[in-house]
């Protein structure tokens, strides 16, 4: 099986917190893995660690058959083959939507050559058009900051996308929207997708494949059309969100 | 009883370790900030678009303030001198009180609360919506693209907003000691050019260097390292205007004993 990203036994622990507990996952190519699970389960966490936006204490991460740490990230230049969709879109707020959408395009392409080209059509595969151009992030509302997010995310043709709880904060039709557009962009693309989210709706709808973290490890991993028989009592707790079952909540966590 | 005799040295212990802690994460960033300068990538668009905002946009609040420094200056100094027969010397200490001393400072401090708030209040609202993060993920490092033109800019646009500020200054102290305290023109101005030299205008030139770099690396450092949402972003703020202040000041003390006292 070819993977584009191995993860060995990752751990993180802030203060006496362990939030990653030697959690071990491998990612397919070309597949849509989603990572389910409760807050503080280390998602996010385990994002960050991949991306480098925080270092992790132990375990390694393989991009390519190539460790990724602190020192060769750059020099494989891991972040121009990804691209991120956040939370909250993270658009820059001092940018326009076009200036947005090719900010790391500048970074790879030092001609700067059809930008304005380069950001229509990355508009046109998010559903939206060349009239939002010049308009500022303030002046879009939450669903279309997540769609020039999306076209920002994918404008330099990613081997690996992430995205972080796409649908959180969106009303059930524009998560609906996101998560198709989710869905063309990754098959026109042809990149690697990782999701995480706690929505399941959006999970079932975009994953290959769905893993489900609890207390900082992987507890299943399975094809998404086999969670609603996964046979796991965590797993169908956290799908039917019941409050009944293994899984407690602790109100200090 | 017995466990309150550790009560204060704990505490004391607590905010030296705090402290302690402080000065290395401004150390580790200084550090950054130095190889970050001297390592392409360089954002002169960048750089250009913070010299209008920190330099450009500053000279109304710094010549207003430096206007009415100098004329109270000299309203003060006509009544200190004339206790002991020395009304003349008001033109020399406006000249020199501001050159050497009140144009650096006031210009730092307006500095500090116009720009190191904005700056602070900027890169931390950035840091607590992920913008930050996002930045890493397209390839660009924070610390070039944001904090490098920012003190580069207050670096270099201090000084000229100082040079502004001592000639508004000097003119508040000329139009209050010729409209209100009497003094005749020509005396006033020739009393002003006699006492300045050169080594008095640079030394205040050397401070608001120092002064601009405190402003915008508080800024930039509070502000990167923000956490807890919106109230992280007013807690950085504070910050960042309280300690530019402070070092403003400190440093203008060590400046001026050390270096600018002969």
């Amino acid at each position: 099986m070819d993977h584009i990203l191995k993860i060995n036994e990752l751990s993180k622990s802030f203060g006496d917190k362990s939030v990653l507990d030697n959690l071990s996952i491998n990612i397919e190519r070309n597949k849509s893995q989603v990572i389910i699970g409760g807050s503080g389960t280390g998602k996010s966490v385990l994002l960050k660690c991949i991306l480098g936006l925080i270092e992790p204490d132990g375990g390694e991460i393989f991009f390519n058959q190539q460790i990724l740490n602190k020192k060769n990230r750059a020099d494989i230049d891991f972040h121009s083959k990804i691209g991120m969709l956040f939370q909250g879109a993270a658009l820059f707020d001092s940018l326009n939507v076009q200036e947005n959408i090719t900010f790391g395009i500048k970074k790879l392409d030092s001609n700067h050559v059809n930008l304005t080209e380069i950001a229509v059509d990355k508009l046109k595969k998010v559903g939206l058009d060349s009239s939002v151009l010049c308009l500022y992030p303030s002046e879009l509302s939450g669903g279309m900051q997540k769609r020039v997010a999306l076209a920002r995310a994918i404008a330099r043709n990613p081997e690996l996308l992430f995205f972080d709880e796409p649908t959180t904060g969106l009303d059930p039709i524009m998560a609906d929207v996101i998560n198709n557009l989710i869905n063309e962009v990754i098959e026109e693309v042809g990149a690697t997708a990782i999701t995480i989210t706690h929505d399941m709706e959006s999970a079932k709808k975009i994953a290959d494949n769905i893993s489900m973290l609890y207390k900082g490890a992987v507890i299943w991993t399975g094809d998404a059309v086999d969670i609603n028989s996964s046979n796991n009592p965590y797993v169908d707790q956290f799908i039917k969100g019941s409050s009944e079952g293994p899984i407690k909540i602790n109100p200090n966590d | 009883m017995y466990r309150y005799i550790y009560v204060i040295p704990e505490a004391i212990g607590r905010s030296v370790l705090k402290m302690c802690a402080s000065i290395g994460r401004i150390a580790i960033f200084f550090y950054d900030f130095v190889v970050s300068l001297f390592t392409p990538p360089f954002y002169i668009k960048s750089l250009l678009n913070q010299l209008v905002r920190i330099g450009y946009n500053s000279l109304p609040v710094i010549g207003l303030t430096a206007f009415f420094t100098g004329g109270v200056l000299a309203l003060q100094i006509y009544v200190g001198g004339s206790r002991f027969n020395a009304e003349n010397i008001v033109a020399s200490i406006v000249a020199l009180g501001i050159t050497r001393e009140l144009g650096p400072v006031i210009a730092g401090l307006m500095l500090a609360g116009r720009v190191s708030a904005s700056i602070s209040a900027e890169i931390a609202t950035m840091r607590v919506t992920e913008q930050i993060d996002a930045l890493i993920t397209l390839s660009t490092n924070p610390m070039k693209y944001l904090v490098v033109p920012r003190v580069l800019a207050a670096v270099i646009s201090l000084p000229i907003l100082v040079i502004i500020a001592d000639i508004i200054g000097i003119m508040g102290g000329f139009v209050v000691g010729t409209k209100t305290l009497g003094f005749i023109e020509q005396s006033y101005i020739k009393n002003t050019l006699d006492i300045i030299e050169l080594h008095d205008v640079m030394s205040g030139l050397i401070k608001a260097a120092v002064f601009g770099f405190i402003v915008a690396f508080m800024g930039c450092y509070h502000g990167y390292n923000s956490t807890g949402g919106a109230q992280g972003v007013g807690r950085s703020t504070t910050l960042a205007v309280v300690s530019a202040s402070i070092l403003i000041l400190a440093s203008n003390y060590i400046l001026t004993s050390l270096v600018f006292t002969n």
